[in-house]
């Protein structure tokens, strides 16, 4: 307790508090897209995908975050791109996309002089370390998330829900689907101060599959996901400083340890339905953006 | 110069260690990767690379063979995978996202609490093709044989059961059981790339070459032709690519990273080629797409 009392005096902890709880909160947002799209597998192939993007960036000395974006975005693009192939299965493509992808960056860091120094920084996180830029930097994509969701909160979902209803009513898939690409690639390359490239997954999902356990609506999903993704990241900040272990890992097991609870408190036996919002019957009918 | 880069490489023994690593990588990885591609198992391979690396830790902090930790975590994702999906019929995504960020977090933590461990994350992450030891080679072999004998065995049950759930389980199989097979199966290519490609790439030798037969062919068994023969080509050409540049050249290329990017090159020809055709031929896409193929992916639960 002592060393928590005494990492709060210090300013750079303050300053990975408030980047724990943005990221948490940005995380838990996008999260119930991700749920309702199943994008669970996308998330987590992301973390391989930025991967050469952040080899390039490293070596030509611009931001990690610029260059894990633009390759994160190149990839988003190939899987809507390819995917639109039907005879190819959806989640079979994105795991083709990424490896080659992440084959690229292997063969990038071996060819290219070595700048492998901030390499496991990007790889497990280092929130102790983040300045005032990434806090506002998380801060702008959180307010890009928040218009995004809103703006766009009834397109998103009907598309989510019926894929065929939304075509019908006049309403482009392919834009769509995209939107949520691209926020999905900007918030799990903005959660990486705070857990790591290979633990965005953790902030992306955890907070949402809570929320399910809490609420029907995607509204208070929404609501309960950011403030429930906000705990993770504070409670978790905080053990790790009491217990002196790695901040992602323990924002990661922290959100682990919410779902247990919430599980143990809300009925298991929700579990039986499906994990989509809404009638549950109907809710198993909502395909991934990737799938179709 | 075609010789210089097929054959000359290759009088070199790590070179030829390497070669019959990734032909015994290729062998499994294809057979096994059809029934992924088939059953839509392409995340729990994902999930598999970050689920045996907290075992891969505790395994380096007390000692232990780095395999064994391996196959330790491995098993325990796949009996908690299975269990969760077949009990509690809740979405298999979410159920691997959340083992994925159990394990990885676990893994992490023990990292930040035991110091030093960056190299052999490198090779796990990167793997060490060109040094891959006779005893790896034989560990490999054994698996590759075990993977191939028992999905032979069981082709035809799980072949039922990927196509016609619902058959199968009035036919009497339990589907429980032969997912749990053909899971642990997937566990053990994945675990079984550890030492030489590393199990990132590894997705790559179980994905792609099935994918891109998965694209070209309409019966299994030219989809096997099709994948063995592009994973056996990438392999070859890769390796020898990778040491012509390396050692004559004086540009560093990453043995495994060149085989599977070959792959992806030949994957895209056959995606760019069957979208041609597919646009020129309309009446084709009636036949064959998307109904008839879409009974080939039956729906994951």
């Amino acid at each position: 307790m002592r060393a928590l009392i005494e990492s709060l005096q210090a300013d750079y902890f303050r300053r990975a508090l408030v980047e724990a709880a943005l990221a948490g909160a940005l995380g838990g947002l996008v999260s119930v897209h991700v749920l309702l799209r199943r994008l669970q597998f996308f998330v987590v192939a992301l973390s391989h995908a930025t991967f050469p993007g952040v080899v390039l960036a490293s070596a030509l000395g611009v931001s990690l975050f610029v260059g894990g974006s633009a390759f994160g975005l190149l990839v988003a693009g190939a899987v809507v791109l390819l995917g639109r192939e039907r005879s190819a299965g959806d989640s079979s493509i994105v795991g083709v996309v990424v490896a080659g992808a992440f084959a690229f960056g292997v063969a990038l860091i071996t060819a290219l002089p070595a700048g492998g120094r901030q390499l496991t920084a990007f790889l497990v996180g280092s929130i102790v370390t983040v300045d005032t830029g990434d806090v506002i930097l998380t801060a702008a994509v959180l307010a890009v998330g928040v218009a995004t969701c809103g703006l766009l909160h009834k397109e998103l979902v009907f598309s989510a829900f019926d894929h065929a209803g939304a075509a019908s009513m006049g309403y482009n898939k392919v834009p769509l689907d995209l939107v949520v690409l691209i926020l999905v690639t900007l918030v799990s390359v903005s959660v990486i101060p705070a857990v790591g490239t290979l633990l965005a997954i953790s902030l992306l999902t955890i907070p949402g599959l809570i929320a399910r356990l809490w609420s029907d609506r995607v509204v208070s999903m929404m609501i309960i996901a950011s403030i429930g993704g906000a705990s993770a990241g504070v409670i978790g900040l905080c053990l790790s400083a009491i217990w002196n272990i790695a901040a992602g890992g323990a924002i990661a097991l922290t959100g682990v340890g919410l779902l247990g609870v919430s599980l143990i408190v809300r009925q298991p036996r929700r579990w039986s339905g499906a994990i989509t919002p809404g009638d549950r019957r109907s809710g198993a009918e909502s395909g991934s953006a990737l799938e179709a | 110069m075609l010789s210089r880069l097929l054959i000359e490489p290759f009088t070199v023994s790590y070179m030829q260690r390497a070669l019959l690593s990734v032909v015994l990588l290729s062998i499994m990885g294809v057979v096994c990767g059809l029934h992924v591609v088939f059953r839509r198992l392409t995340f729990l391979a994902e999930a598999l690379q970050h689920t045996v690396f907290p075992g891969i830790v505790i395994a380096f902090l007390t000692g232990q063979s780095l395999l064994l930790g391996a196959t330790a975590a491995a098993i325990l994702t796949v009996v908690m995978f299975s269990l969760a999906s077949s009990k509690t019929n809740a979405d298999t995504d979410s159920v691997l996202a959340v083992l994925v960020t159990l394990f990885f977090g676990l893994g992490v933590v023990l990292v930040s609490r035991s110091g030093s461990f960056q190299h052999d994350l490198t090779t796990l992450v990167f793997g060490r093709l060109l040094s891959v030891s006779t005893a790896e080679l034989v560990q490999t072999g054994v698996v590759a044989v075990v993977v191939v004998a028992v999905l032979i065995a069981l082709h035809k049950e799980l072949m039922l059961r990927a196509f016609d759930e619902s058959g199968a389980k009035s036919m009497g199989y339990s589907v429980v059981t032969l997912d749990l097979v053909l899971n642990c199966l997937v566990a053990a290519v994945v675990v079984a790339s550890v030492r030489s490609v590393g199990t990132v790439l590894m997705v790559a030798f179980i994905v792609t070459p099935a994918l891109t037969g998965r694209m070209a062919a309409r019966r299994v068994g030219y989809m096997l032709a099709v994948g063995l023969g592009c994973s056996l080509v990438a392999g070859w050409v890769g390796l020898g690519l990778s040491y012509e540049l390396s050692v004559h050249r004086g540009v560093n290329l990453a043995a495994g990273a060149t085989v599977v990017l070959l792959m992806t090159v030949m994957f895209l020809l056959v995606a760019g080629y069957q979208a041609i055709r597919r646009s020129y031929a309309p009446e084709a896409h009636n036949l064959y797409a998307p109904e008839a193929q879409d009974s080939y992916a039956p729906e994951a639960r």
